[in-house]
């Protein structure tokens, strides 16, 4: 088992299918209702939240996590073509005005060819 | 057989060019040749001209057909030898020389043969007093004419291409040495200057410059008092003359940037006469440098560039160095290399500038500063000519309302209107502190650089020093009986104001070094003021060196001005602070993703 999390936005999520890794300034949505869902095993709450590259991502939570703040990092194994399920979180939010864009540009420079040897998948 | 009008060619030939004129047309004469002639200069366009020569039968005179008859040759409805009416013709005096044109005729006989025997027609008009001794050799043929017997001598001698003028051969700028003093040359000002007067030791004196230009090249003539007296007025910036008889010296490269190894001094003796032809001399040669290869040139080079006036500064009036009061305006340029650079106008230049919003203006022979980076400035021989009607300043007009409007442009340290800020930090142009130590930066001249550092030690034994308080004085103040005295403003007060001094070893990845600081540079650092770290040292000294403490190991922009320093027999290099700003590290990220994306640098493995 590896403990490599590599930085995703919601499009490279299927790529991952069952591995764990790193969605980055997750915007919490305007209404993020609590749903309770029940489906196969999974008995919890889960979020639906907005990637950087503007994708949803549905983030099962378990009891224990809290999820307050507007823009989060979560830490996740991917469950689904865009679901993952939350290991760990943390908080981002900032004064000043976060550019997705940015975020975007970044974790899309990650996969580039050029710096394959400084991301390891 | 044609009866042509016989006597018709002694009496133009005799006559003066008013009462040519007044004879009018009408008068048959025979076209014994027609000839071709090719212009020299490769920038005139190809318009040919036709040199005939006339004939009534007893004699013959040179004539040029004027260029709205050029088709009858080319069509060949006028030949060797046809005989011809002349409608109307008239007479264009250049110097000493007549020279008829023919400006209308009609066709009377296309083919003929020669009629008659013409000899040359004598008694060409006599040249006013002109120095006929030091004619170049190439004219005495033109005399010669008259004696020959020969059919066409007048042809055979070798003409000077390009003009109608017969006679003179002009010499080409690039050809004139020392060595030869038997020349003309035929060239526009393309800049005069102003009479300038000195007054030393020696005495007094006056002199003026003007600035030459032919196909060939350039040359810079001057000439000193009793000349500006005699040649000042005779010379109009833009007009054409006829020059010789100036003396061909070494240049003296000190006053002037003109490229050329010889200049003329004009004397007494030199003529000068205009040139009253349309002339095919292009009006100024320009050689544009893009804004963007600025960089390249030394300080103190001279350039031309053509530009978009983005900005116009106010008028200033600062004191030079040598205490004299100096006037002056700053403009914004930029030009399709997308770079904007400031350029200051000086004097009766600055002053007078009037030119509309977003004016094109061609700039010849402007200098190379390095304030803030690479700056222009006007010298007395530059040459700005507003809305040029070139082809440059057409392509240059029309990217700019095109795409140019909305463009940002790249400038040498980020130059704002109104005065250079060197202070602004570029992250574009930012170096390693490696690379700043090993180029020397700093050791000719002050010169600038931006970088970006992390403060590894601070010394606190001296981080300030109390100043006077007095808004715009910040000299240092001494104590004086508990009271702080300022010796320029030669006040005294309760409590001095501090501000910091700051004395920083700074380093990234490549290496480490000193900077100088002020209070600008303080109040960032500490984001405290000098007088509260003071008091702070003052009453808890441990506390105060835990505060200090705290700004190792923080990350800044710095832009810094590096200088030469000489203390105590040492002669250094010392970089103080301009600006110091804290990281944004949304900006950072951004310019870092910029160029890994999108930049070249970044494209390369």
């Amino acid at each position: 088992m590896e403990l490599l999390s590599p930085r995703v936005n919601s499009a490279r999520l299927p790529a991952f299918m069952g591995r764990t890794i790193v969605a980055s300034h997750l915007r919490r949505t305007q209404s993020n209702e609590l749903a309770l869902v029940a489906f196969g095993q999974f008995q919890g709450t889960s979020v639906i939240v907005e990637a950087c590259d503007g994708g949803q991502v549905e983030v099962r939570l378990n009891p224990n996590s809290e999820l307050t703040a507007t823009f989060v990092e979560i830490i996740g194994q991917v469950v689904g073509e865009s679901a993952i399920k939350f290991m760990f979180g943390i908080n981002l939010d900032s004064d000043k005005e976060l550019d997705m864009k940015l975020v975007n540009d970044v974790v899309e420079l990650t996969f580039d060819p050029r710096f394959k040897k400084m991301f390891p998948q | 057989m044609i009866q042509l009008t016989s006597g018709i060619c002694n009496r133009l030939s005799e006559a003066t060019p008013e009462e040519i004129d007044e004879i009018g047309g009408g008068y048959t004469v025979q076209l014994v040749s027609i000839k071709k002639v090719t212009a020299l200069s490769a920038a005139a366009p190809t318009i040919d001209r036709y040199r005939i020569i006339m004939s009534d039968g007893v004699h013959f005179i040179q004539a040029m057909l004027a260029t709205q008859l050029n088709d009858l040759v080319s069509n060949e409805e006028i030949v060797k030898n046809s005989v011809v009416i002349i409608d109307k013709l008239t007479c264009n005096v250049l110097g000493d020389k007549r020279l008829i044109i023919v400006l209308d005729l009609h066709v009377v006989s296309r083919e003929e043969e020669k009629i008659g025997n013409p000899t040359a027609a004598p008694s060409l008009a006599q040249p006013p007093a002109a120095a006929a001794e030091s004619r170049p050799v190439v004219s005495a043929p033109a005399h010669q004419a008259s004696h020959s017997a020969a059919n066409e001598p007048v042809l055979a001698q070798p003409r000077p291409a390009t003009s109608n003028r017969p006679g003179r051969s002009i010499y080409p700028i690039e050809g004139l040495n020392p060595y030869q003093n038997n020349w003309t040359i035929k060239a526009r000002v393309t800049q005069k200057s102003e009479v300038r007067t000195w007054s030393n030791p020696r005495g007094d004196g006056k002199l003026f410059n003007v600035t030459l230009m032919d196909e060939s090249g350039e040359i810079r003539g001057t000439g000193f008092n009793a000349v500006v007296d005699a040649l000042y007025d005779k010379f109009e910036e833009g007009k054409v003359y006829y020059i010789s008889k100036a003396r061909v010296n070494l240049a003296k490269k000190k006053f002037s940037h003109i490229q050329n190894e010889y200049e003329l001094s004009l004397e007494r003796n030199t003529e000068v006469e205009e040139c009253l032809e349309p002339s095919s001399l292009p009006m100024v040669k320009y050689n544009f440098v893009p804004l963007s290869q600025l960089e390249e040139l030394q300080k103190d080079s001279v350039c031309d560039v053509i530009c978009i006036v983005k900005e116009v500064g106010d008028l200033e009036e600062i004191m030079s160095k040598a205490n004299r009061k100096l006037i002056k305006r700053d403009l914004i340029i930029v030009d399709k290399s997308q770079y904007a650079a400031k350029l200051t106008l000086w004097g009766k230049q600055a002053e007078t500038f009037a030119a509309d919003d977003l004016a094109v203006i061609a700039f010849k022979s402007v200098k190379v500063g390095d304030f803030g980076g690479k700056s222009l400035s006007v010298i007395s021989s530059t040459l700005m000519t507003i809305s040029p009607d070139i082809e440059e300043a057409h392509l240059l007009r029309g990217w700019y309302d095109g795409i140019g409007g909305e463009k940002t442009f790249q400038s040498y340290s980020n130059v704002s209107s109104g005065g250079g800020s060197s202070a602004a930090f570029n992250r574009n142009e930012m170096r390693s502190i490696f690379d700043v130590k090993q180029s020397q930066i700093g050791m000719d001249k002050v010169d600038f650089f931006s970088t970006r550092a992390t403060i590894m030690h601070v010394k606190s034994e001296n981080i300030a020093y109390p100043a006077c308080p007095t808004q715009g004085c910040n000299k240092k103040v001494t104590e004086v009986n508990e009271r702080w005295r300022c010796e320029k403003c030669d006040k005294t007060y309760e409590r001095p104001e501090y501000r910091y001094i700051l004395s920083m070893a700074v380093a990234d990845w490549s290496g480490q070094t000193w900077l100088q600081g002020f209070n600008d540079a303080g109040l960032v650092v500490f984001d405290k003021s000098a007088d509260e770290i003071m008091q702070m040292k003052e009453q808890n000294e441990s506390e105060f060196n835990a505060y200090v403490a705290q700004a190792i190991g923080k990350t800044y922009n710095f832009s810094c001005r590096a200088k030469q320093d000489t203390y105590n027999e040492q002669t250094r290099v010392r970089y103080g602070i301009a600006k110091v700003s804290p990281l944004d590290y949304q900006e950072e990220a951004k310019h870092l993703r910029d160029l890994l994306m999108t930049s070249p640098w970044g494209q390369g493995t």
